[in-house]
């Protein structure tokens, strides 16, 4: 299959900077980082989801959990991005063309989806809900689909390491 | 001490059993991994948000003493999970892990990372409110979030490091 773009991976991989993160110990040094803000990122969030899904932190309501929690994924995710690129950038061309690294980022962009639509559209009738110990069905199934998809994000980064 | 260990296990049935199913059953490597990272989540979703709530960094609206109560079995939970799927590969090659420098520093922050939430657990489940009760507890607690913080980074960072440990002592 001819990937979109193809020069511009290939241009991505001669980069200095691609070629210094591929042969310093940069490379395990982004990685490790990538690891720490990944764990937090889904420490985080599933905080957040189990509020979501009802099964805990009852006693605070659901919009204090997403209010003190997600700015705190968003920065995770930030890091896990900025070095999550460093490390894509030095095998640019072989990382875009694998389904271990095509799945994640599908699933990546799901997430970000399931994320939305709680935010635009279950969210709005938050105040119907908030201190309820069960919320609606719809929040229990974004926080459920987020657990998911999360999981499955850890699971194919992890599987990208072992198979290319 | 460690050397008899080491060769026990290289020569035990254990590693057997573990060189088998990682190597056999399909996908085990990256999966047992995955499982270890979320259950490093699980640490950072529990005692490292403790430790925060501490510094008066994350999570306002919330009691420290119920959220201690509320998120400590989860550490402990994902370190015993963590145990197990850790395991698996320092059995499977003990000698990867024994004499591996890297590996010593990742053990070596990881008990007194593990004391630490321990002696945080332990306190507040004997007396409710236990690191709020003076200003000395709160500067206690305090000292002990930074340097818990710390080690649990510590303990992250050397432990993907010690697949790369060529890097620090062999690499040119």
């Amino acid at each position: 299959m001819n990937m979109p773009f193809a020069e511009f991976w290939t241009c991505l991989e001669r980069l200095p900077l691609a070629e210094h993160i591929g042969f310093t110990w940069w490379f395990p040094f982004l990685e490790s980082i990538h690891v720490l803000a990944v764990a937090f990122l889904v420490g985080s969030i599933l905080m957040v989801d189990l509020r979501l899904l009802g099964l805990a932190a009852l006693r605070y309501a659901t919009s204090r959990m997403t209010r003190e929690l997600i700015p705190w994924t968003w920065g995770a995710l930030c890091v896990a991005m900025v070095t999550g690129s460093g490390l894509f950038m030095t095998r640019a061309a072989t990382y875009i063309e694998h389904p271990p690294f095509q799945l994640k980022l599908v699933m990546l962009l799901l997430a970000g989806l399931n994320m939305a639509l709680f935010q635009f559209r279950t969210f709005r009738s938050i105040k119907e809900w908030d201190t309820a110990a069960s919320p609606p069905i719809a929040a229990k199934i974004a926080g459920a689909t987020s657990l998911l998809l999360w999981a499955g994000v850890v699971l194919a980064g992890r599987w990208i390491g072992h198979t290319i | 001490m460690k050397d008899w260990l080491a060769s026990t296990l290289v020569e035990s049935q254990a590693r057997e059993i573990a060189v088998y199913l990682l190597g056999n059953v399909p996908g085990l490597p990256p999966i047992a991994q995955a499982v270890h990272i979320l259950g490093i989540a699980v640490v950072m979703g529990s005692i490292v948000m403790v430790d925060l709530k501490f510094l008066g960094l994350a999570v306002p609206g919330q009691n420290v003493s119920e959220m201690i109560r509320r998120l400590m079995p989860w550490t402990w939970w994902a370190l015993s999970l963590n145990a197990v799927t850790g395991l698996l590969f320092v059995l499977a090659r003990p000698n990867r892990y024994f004499y591996n420098p890297v590996a010593e520093w990742k053990f070596s922050m990881l008990l007194p990372a593990v004391v630490l939430a321990f002696i945080v657990h332990r306190l507040n489940t004997r007396e409710a409110d236990y690191w709020e009760q003076s200003s000395r507890r709160r500067l206690v607690a305090r000292v002990i979030a930074v340097v818990s913080l710390v080690l649990w980074i510590g303990v992250v960072q050397a432990g993907r490091w010690i697949a790369y440990s060529d890097y620090l002592f062999f690499f040119e």
